[in-house]
């Protein structure tokens, strides 16, 4: 019979398509639901419109499918608790900024507030994750993926790119 | 709550197909943008809207699908005109005018973003958790669109004076996302959604900083008029379902 935690354990090896950083680290994994030799496995989207969810949802499929006494997988994509920078583990922040790539803390607070400059794109000066400089500007708050904004370090002449609160 | 009561579906299914179809015809007529917008950022920028406006658009249509259990994409796609409900700034044409196109996109996100904060507030669970996830992300159109027009309306005379038009152009249909689907009032007296009689001042209030600081104008009257909200759509919302119809009606049953 096999235990909700060894599904997470193979869950732990699958990287996220676009990211370098596992589908754990990132946070995506809310619920796994084990009956008998059926497991359902409930996700939270980074973002709604992320190109690679059906990408993850098949990997997951094909890696767990193959543990012994598993028949089958269901992917749901949940969106309550919504999935926030959070959730990132330490373990995925280490690798996110080996990568160039700055993770902000919190959650956006602008559905209660109404006010949006909470998504602080243009109003903050964030740190560039190569020297740590603050001397950096917006390039573009649509990246190469959904949940990533590009930037650019004045200091040390490096563009980064950066997750988006959500 | 989370189970919607029967006799509140009717008008939760017009409430949710109004934010869906709007999103999906924004969407539509965002990615005319791809390849061609005025600068690169602006190009992979509307090319992210379409997507995310889209993929809005799809996740609402399976919110209808557990209120119906209609297929999501006969939903989208497979509907006769009358039955689509968006607001018809969402497919007025921009010309591929670029100040035509900034100013819809201002005036729908303002007034999407308003909404879905609204919604979150819905005492139906299952709308009001996506509600809160769309309206983060909506957040960061918003702040986009903002900065577009303090680009255009400070760039010189002439970016100016084409905003300016370009507001004033679209304000008339702009008035028009405010006009309430069919059903709209039930759910206000049922509590499943707050009523929010200021919602068209408060909108005015959220967008007429940005407009007068960047030295522009906001020229804009409520409207009472009847149109898209209800089924009736004007020359340019026919062209552009005949657009989206045009690959799924070849073959209507086909898996995508």
């Amino acid at each position: 019979m096999v235990s909700t935690s060894e599904i997470f354990e193979v869950l732990k090896t699958i990287p996220d398509p676009e990211m370098p950083i596992s589908i754990t680290d990132l946070g995506l994994i809310e619920e796994i639901i084990l009956d008998d030799t059926n497991v359902l496995i409930k996700l939270l989207p980074t973002f709604i419109g992320c190109f690679a969810l059906p990408a993850i949802a098949n990997d997951i499929k094909q890696k767990v499918v193959e543990l012994q006494g598993i028949d089958s997988v269901e992917i749901e994509f949940v969106h309550d608790p919504p999935w926030n920078t959070d959730r990132i583990t330490d373990n995925g922040r280490v690798s996110l900024a080996e990568h160039g790539i700055s993770v902000p803390d919190g959650s956006s607070p602008c559905c209660n507030t109404g006010t949006t400059d909470t998504v602080e794109l243009t109003t903050s000066a964030f740190t560039c994750p190569w020297c740590n400089s603050t001397d950096t500007t917006l390039t573009s708050p649509f990246g190469p993926t959904r949940c990533k904004s590009i930037h650019f370090c004045n200091a040390c002449r490096q563009p980064f790119e950066r997750m988006k609160k959500v | 709550m989370t189970e919607l009561e029967k006799q509140f579906q009717t008008p939760m299914v017009n409430l949710l197909l109004s934010i869906a179809d709007d999103k999906l015809f924004l969407g539509h007529r965002n990615s005319d943008w791809t390849g061609i917008a005025p600068i690169l950022e602006a190009d992979i920028a509307f090319s992210s809207l379409a997507q995310d406006d889209i993929a809005h658009a799809s996740a609402i249509y399976q919110l209808i699908h557990t209120l119906t259990g209609e297929d999501p994409d006969q939903i989208a796609f497979h509907r006769t005109e009358c039955a689509y409900l968006c607001a018809d700034i969402v497919t007025k044409s921009d010309d591929f005018n670029w100040a035509s196109a900034i100013a819809r996109q201002f005036y729908c996100n303002t007034f999407d973003f308003l909404r879905l904060q609204r919604l979150g507030e819905s005492s139906w669970v299952p709308l009001s958790s996506l509600a809160k996830r769309l309206c983060a992300e909506q957040a960061i159109h918003v702040d986009h669109v903002h900065s577009w027009i303090d680009h255009l309306g400070k760039g010189n005379e002439d970016s100016a004076a084409r905003i300016q038009t370009a507001l004033d152009t679209f304000a008339p249909y702009a008035a028009m996302l405010f006009e309430k689907p069919e059903g709209l009032d039930t759910l206000h007296e049922a509590d499943v959604l707050a009523d929010h009689s200021d919602f068209f001042t408060a909108w005015i209030s959220s967008i007429e900083t940005t407009i007068n600081n960047a030295g522009l104008a906001l020229n804009i009257q409520q409207s009472n008029n009847k149109g898209g909200r209800n089924g009736v759509h004007d020359a340019d919302f026919t062209l552009s379902l005949s657009e989206l119809q045009e690959v799924f009606s070849t073959d209507p049953l086909a898996a995508w």
